[in-house]
């Protein structure tokens, strides 16, 4: 398959890179849109499809904030992270649904199953990991039967309604749904139920064999990845240890317990092998900022060369989607677009000659 | 004292017999029509609107992201969101009523709902039956009150909800306070309760004013504010006035009226539904206030009706029992909407500067 990489970036750390490093209660839930929005633009013009909205109690409402930050922009998607259990799925596909048609369809979902208890009893959930998943498997087979817009009955564990429908349609029929989780419950939901799961990364022999059972049910493989690209890879090395350095044993604290209070097994995995293995698990791909800035931060390290031949690597594993992060972000993605996008694309179009 | 005056955003255009047709399962509906509103919006902003309702039903769009949709084209107008607790997580509410304070200067109040078809609600999930509905209307603004109210994280065990340990880091922000204004609706006991203990304006559909006045005594006692929902059909002439009226009315005839009427009063186990329906039989409770609209509008649709002089004594009428703020609507949308705050509104507020500000306190202890 010659499709081209698709590339998105998060949004969760705009305007503040060190965010990541703050004991959650005391994150700012007002970031600045100022800042949002230069980013969103920028990622218009550096070939990023979408930009990820994360949930959480310490952040806006990432549906809300997508519809303000779609209206002040002209072609970037939006990712929004959805938490099945805590809204109607009838009432969050109307949700979706409005913002499509505000949008012309420039949404898709992040179904995220959460990963901390303590901030899930807050919203009123009180299931555990397992029972999340299931949860969150009959949620988008209700959104479904929503999307074809027909009235239909459903009654499962969790969720029963009966002749559902909303009038308000998605814009283009259906959304593209992204699925984010490393557990077998994880697997098994994308499976059925994504265009696409998000995992962390591993070296690429890994990536292939675990993504082969999921990359045969049709569902993509997508990398959630910190990059750290530089015109050498002296310089990358530099700057990955410059944005650790400074980092307090307080922001250790911060992540030891929520690598302790977390039920997610992609984020306690990543960060245990940060806190006791070597921390570079290939020459490229660094888990040292892990202990400081969470399993988000685990990064790939390099030069632009470096970093461009990493993701072909990736793609020849079965991987046909990257999530993005980068500290400060938008300096990250002006490398990314201008260096590492253009080595990318013109490797596809002899990988595409080649095959024709 | 002076009034407020809300008026329900136009949605699915101007085409009266559409409308008429089925109260909600126009298609027209179902999508924003940004630049209408738009327009819909900041004439409402410059005629004095306080507030735009934005109602909650599966035919239409989702009036918080519609209405966040609209904030940005004006700067005054306030938007006021209508939600039905039983869909939501009370923290992801308060999340998002809170993000849409920071993201439109505070402009958003609520319209809290318990919905009024038991088909509708099972749409959504929701098969809880009329009376525990309120009972968990009350849990969720308790949980809301909590979220908004106090610095610490909220503990709550309840029938219906629970949560621990909910905190936001967004709070909500605005001019006017650290929490949005609730009006909460419904003529039953249950729901006057519910908004005695926790809104700031209990709604009734339009009533006598005398009935009217032993009905919110109480609640206005305790401090709740009182509104109407109503809808204006004002006109230069009380004959011009009539005529509109009777054109609405005839209009639907053309259509199958009492059809509509069975689905929807038979579909409905809301009290104060009912109640309206039944009041309807002797079209005219004042010289200004008509009823007859309400067979094929539904109950919202108790009409202010006459000249603007009328219409504002009407008003003051109400004003003099305590009743503090009105929720509009008319047709066409916009004209009516235009007409009134241009014509009614100015008489209004002359009139209301010759008002004794005790007055409504004195009826509220009588």
């Amino acid at each position: 398959m010659n499709q081209a990489l698709r590339f998105h970036w998060s949004l969760s750390q705009a305007g503040n890179s060190r965010r990541r490093s703050i004991d959650p209660k005391k994150m700012s839930g007002l970031p600045s849109l100022e800042a949002q929005e230069a980013l969103c633009r920028k990622a218009e013009s550096c070939g990023i499809e979408t930009m990820l909205m994360a949930i959480g109690f310490t952040r806006p409402d990432p549906l809300l904030l997508a519809t303000s930050l779609g209206l002040r922009t002209k072609s970037i998607g939006f990712m929004v992270a959805c938490r099945a259990g805590l809204v109607s799925p009838t009432l969050f596909t109307q949700q979706l649904n409005t913002l499509s048609q505000l949008l012309l369809g420039r949404i898709c979902i992040n179904m995220v199953s959460g990963h901390t208890p303590g901030e899930l009893r807050g919203y009123g959930d009180f299931q555990d990991h397992d029972a999340r998943y299931r949860r969150t498997a009959e949620f988008l087979a209700v959104c479904r039967g929503l999307w074809r817009q027909k009235p239909f009955d459903y009654h499962g564990e969790f969720y029963r309604v009966e002749q559902a429908r909303v009038h308000t349609p998605f814009h283009g029929g259906a959304p593209e749904i992204f699925v984010g989780g490393n557990s077998e419950e994880a697997f098994q939901l994308a499976a059925e139920h994504a265009d696409c799961l998000w995992r962390f990364p591993d070296a690429p022999e890994v990536i292939a064999a675990e993504s082969a059972p999921l990359l045969r049910t049709g569902t993509q493989v997508g990398l959630l990845v910190s990059l750290i690209a530089r015109p050498t890879r002296e310089q990358a090395h530099a700057a990955a240890r410059a944005s650790i350095k400074p980092f307090s044993e307080e922001t250790l604290a911060v992540h030891r317990n929520f690598a302790n209070k977390s039920d997610a097994r992609g984020f306690r995995s990543v960060y245990r092998r940060a806190e006791h293995a070597d921390a570079w698990i290939t020459p490229t791909l660094w888990t040292g900022a892990v202990p400081y800035l969470g399993a988000p931060a685990i990064a790939l390290v390099g030069s632009y060369d470096d970093i461009a031949r990493d993701l072909w690597e990736y793609r020849e594993a079965g991987v046909r989607q990257f999530l993005f992060m980068g500290r400060p972000d938008i300096e990250e993605m002006d490398r990314f677009g201008r260096q590492i996008l253009p080595r990318i694309r013109a490797r596809e179009r002899v990988s595409a000659g080649g095959a024709a | 004292m002076t009034a407020s005056f809300h008026w329900r955003l136009a949605e699915g255009g101007e085409n009266l017999q559409r409308a008429m047709r089925g109260l909600r399962d126009d298609p027209a509906k179902a999508l924003p029509d940004l630049a209408a509103q738009i327009h819909f919006c900041r004439e409402a902003e410059r005629v004095g609107i306080d507030a735009l309702l934005v109602d909650i039903n599966y035919a239409k769009p989702a009036p918080m992201v519609l209405a966040l949709a609209l904030a940005p084209h004006t700067r005054r107008l306030r938007f006021m969101v209508a939600h039905r607790p039983g869909l939501m997580s009370p923290t992801l509410f308060v999340q998002q009523v809170n993000s849409f304070s920071a993201l439109a200067e505070g402009r958003i109040c609520l319209n809290m709902v318990v919905g009024h078809s038991p088909d509708e609600q099972a749409y959504y999930g929701d098969f809880l039956e009329h009376d525990p509905r309120y009972a968990r209307m009350e849990e969720f603004l308790e949980i809301c009150r909590g979220l908004w109210e106090t610095a610490e994280p909220v503990d709550y065990s309840g029938r219906y909800l629970q949560v621990e340990g909910a905190r936001l880091n967004t709070p909500f922000t605005s001019p006017k306070g650290r929490k949005p204004q609730i009006f909460l609706g419904g003529n039953s006991k249950q729901a006057q309760q519910a908004a005695t203990a926790y809104a700031d304006c209990w709604l009734r559909f339009g009533e006598h004013p005398q009935r009217l006045a032993s009905a919110i005594a109480p609640v206005l006692k305790s401090g709740t504010a009182v509104g109407l929902r109503l809808a204006v059909i004002a006109r230069p002439t009380r004959a011009e006035a009539l005529d509109a009226a009777a054109r609405l009315v005839d209009l639907s005839r053309v259509g199958d009226k009492s059809e509509h009427e069975h689905l929807f009063v038979n579909g409905s186990d809301s009290v104060s539904v009912q109640q309206v329906y039944k009041m309807a039989a002797d079209e005219w409770l004042t010289p200004n206030l008509w009823t007859g609209a309400v067979r094929t509008y539904g109950p919202p649709n108790v009409a202010l009706l006459g000249t603007p002089d009328e219409i504002a004594q009407q008003i003051i009428d109400f004003e003099s029992i305590g009743i503090s703020h009105f929720i509009l609507s008319g047709w066409p949308k916009l004209a009516e909407m235009v007409y009134f705050g241009e014509e009614v509104l100015p008489r209004v507020r002359r009139l209301e500067k010759k008002l004794d500000p005790a007055f409504p306190r004195e009826i509220s202890h009588a």
